[in-house]
């Protein structure tokens, strides 16, 4: 992975001797996602990856007040990820002997499937290099992160990407930004947290496979025509697909309720416990369609909604 | 290369009126042959030294024949006096051992036959690999692609129409298509004399479609129409696309459209989907001949403007006929009370 984000950059800047300044970032976060699996490429390997339902309600912030130290410390000190991002960073821009504090403020929830960490990891990593007197570009960015997660989230790019979370490659970059959509987001279950290293891949038949080249030849589809329709039918087959592998209590239940209400579909996390209701944010009846929603959840026990539009 | 090899066999998706469109494979059978043998090799099921068999009368015994070329695999078939000279030719041509039944039994016909000599060389050669294109889920389950570059250029699929002989197709197709689009119709077109949707088995004049046995790969709960056309409507329709819109098509092409304009005028707010599933070079003596088809009593002035309704598989013979199987198992539907006995 090193050696591969050092092949990111040719005109990598020298930081031998720059000036150090306190560096800020900041990230959005997600809540689930609106794809998860796996594709082929073109020598038949298969290449997990995910599209991200980017969350702006949620957001992580840090600070990094750099120094010559060379040693690193992080606020709050358990957030191992964000001080590896930094490192990871660092060492990519070449900024040797450099530590410092890194503080972080965070929003996010941890591990519900809101992207927490890679929230942290982004916010971090565009910290220390802007403590260098450096912007990250979005590819760059995203080979970070997963070198200092091994696995993340696709929020930190602009335009919709189908994303090799594993491998911090972008597979496709659909060169616009996600449809808009109205969500409405909620925990199916507060006590039960996901770590998402702890949490093995999903082992994907060749049947779940072949279905996945479909679901992305729709993605395709929704974001080039705007089509949330079809974007929302794209969520919940991925999330029925993934049911098999993660469970999502009372799913069956929800997915009556999705129905009726007339939602779009809905976006499971994969690596988490969080789920999206998708609405058209545009469709006059959205209001009376979120409130027959709240009552219907309520009766499985779920009141604590969180609505936000993508 | 082999990926490029392949991509000159994807479909081209041409509206033929405003709510139909024909995905029209050049040669649709190359997709299943590859996925099939694509997937023997990841799992370790064929050596490079096994024999890879298989029965089929035509398109698929030349998708094997091209695959097991590309991939390094030799292969054995065996067919019957639907695999003309052309397509024999192409098949040694490739490398391949084609084995030719002569007569088809009184029981199980010419499909009977061929399995009786598929049997034989699976006998004789132990390091072979059975293809089994009816049985194996690789066969519709090879039209993910399909499926996938349906949705990019079209969205929204309402209605699915094509020929059904192995179910690969068809199924495989709908399947997947399903997955986004649950409410999607199904229209399965069979020919008369074909086991595939409860007619008696019969000797076929049209080949391509229907079957003498029942493939494990056909779905029936996935069909909500079914429709029987006849060898000579079928002809009449392929050669009716040919003047009206150049498409050289072969005659399950012909019989997939002359179904889904059927379906398509009759629900014109909705957006249908034929398959097409060769070119027609094979027919050029047959199907595209006069002669030919004056000779063997195939010659059709008009194509009828409407199917006959039928209520019961049995009902339907010697005209187009259309039945509303309403993804009805195969039991219930041969099952149920017939007008006919």
């Amino acid at each position: 992975m090193a050696a591969q984000i050092k092949n990111l950059s040719s005109s990598k800047p020298r930081q031998n001797g720059t000036c150090l300044r306190v560096g800020m970032g900041a990230s959005i976060a997600q809540y689930g996602e609106l794809f998860q699996g796996q594709v082929e490429d073109d020598n038949n390997r298969a290449r997990r990856c995910l599209i991200s339902l980017p969350c702006t309600a949620m957001f992580s912030r840090v600070v990094f007040d750099p120094d010559r130290s060379g040693y690193l410390r992080v606020s709050p000190g358990y957030k191992e990820k964000a001080r590896k991002a930094v490192e990871v960073t660092l060492a990519y821009l070449n900024a040797e002997g450099i530590g410092g504090l890194i503080t972080i403020e965070s929003t996010v929830p941890e591990a519900k499937g809101c992207g927490s960490s890679t929230a942290d990891c982004v916010a971090a990593a565009i910290a220390s290099a802007d403590a260098v007197g450096h912007r990250l570009r979005e590819e760059e960015l995203g080979k970070l992160v997963v070198a200092a997660e091994v696995a993340s989230d696709n929020f930190m790019f602009h335009n919709a990407v189908l994303f090799a979370h594993r491998e911090g490659v972008v597979l496709e970059d659909y060169a616009r930004r996600l449809p808009k959509v109205q969500v409405l987001g909620f925990d199916t279950a507060i006590d039960n947290h996901v770590n998402t290293l702890e949490h093995p891949p999903a082992e994907y038949s060749w049947r779940q496979g072949q279905s996945f080249q479909t679901l992305i030849g729709a993605v395709r589809r929704a974001i080039r025509t705007n089509d949330i329709e079809l974007l929302g039918r794209v969520a919940t087959a991925s999330a029925c697909i993934n049911q098999e592998f993660l469970p999502k209590p009372m799913f069956h239940d929800i997915q009556q309720i999705v129905r009726h209400a007339g939602a779009l579909g809905m976006a499971v996390a994969h690596s988490g416990t969080v789920l999206s209701i998708l609405l058209d944010p545009d469709d006059p009846l959205v209001d009376v369609r979120v409130e027959q929603l709240r009552e219907n959840l309520e009766t499985l026990g779920i009141s604590a909604v969180l609505l936000f539009h993508t | 290369m082999h990926k490029s090899i392949l991509d000159i066999y994807r479909p081209k998706l041409v509206p033929l009126e405003d709510n139909l469109t024909a995905a029209i494979f050049p040669f649709m059978k190359i997709f299943p042959a590859e996925f099939c043998l694509r997937r023997a090799r990841e799992e370790g099921w064929i050596s490079s030294q096994s024999l890879v068999v298989e029965t089929s009368s035509g398109n698929m015994a030349l998708g094997l024949a091209i695959v097991c070329n590309l991939y390094g695999y030799k292969l054995s078939l065996v067919s019957d006096y639907a695999c003309d000279g052309l397509l024999r030719r192409r098949i040694e041509d490739l490398g391949s051992r084609l084995d030719i039944v002569s007569a088809p039994l009184a029981e199980g016909g010419y499909q009977k036959a061929r399995l009786d000599r598929l049997a034989e060389i699976r006998e004789q050669v132990p390091d072979h690999w059975w293809v089994s294109q009816y049985d194996n889920p690789c066969n519709p389950g090879a039209y993910a692609f399909f499926a996938a570059q349906l949705i990019e250029a079209l969205g929204r699929i309402d209605c699915l129409v094509g020929t059904v002989g192995s179910g690969g197709s068809v199924c495989g197709t709908s399947v997947f298509l399903r997955e986004l689009f649950p409410e999607m119709k199904v229209v399965g077109v069979d020919t008369f004399g074909s086991v595939l949707f409860g007619q008696r088995d019969q000797l076929r004049q049209l080949r391509g479609l229907g079957n003498s046995i029942l493939p494990k790969n056909l779905d029936h709960t996935l069909f909500d129409e079914i429709h029987w056309v006849t060898a000579a409507e079928a002809y009449k329709a392929t050669r009716l696309l040919h003047r009206g819109t150049s498409l050289f098509c072969g005659g399950t092409s012909g019989a997939a459209w002359m179904v889904a304009r059927n379906w398509a005028s009759r629900h014109p707010r909705q957006r249908v989907v034929a398959i097409f599933p060769d070119d027609g070079y094979r027919y050029a003596d047959t199907i595209y001949n006069d002669d030919y088809l004056l000779k063997e009593n195939l010659y059709l002035s008009e194509l009828p403007q409407h199917p006959r309704e039928v209520n019961h598989p049995l009902e339907a013979h010697s005209l187009w006929s259309r039945m509303q199987w309403e993804q009805r198992h195969y039991s219930d539907v041969v099952n149920a009370r017939s007008t006919v006995v």
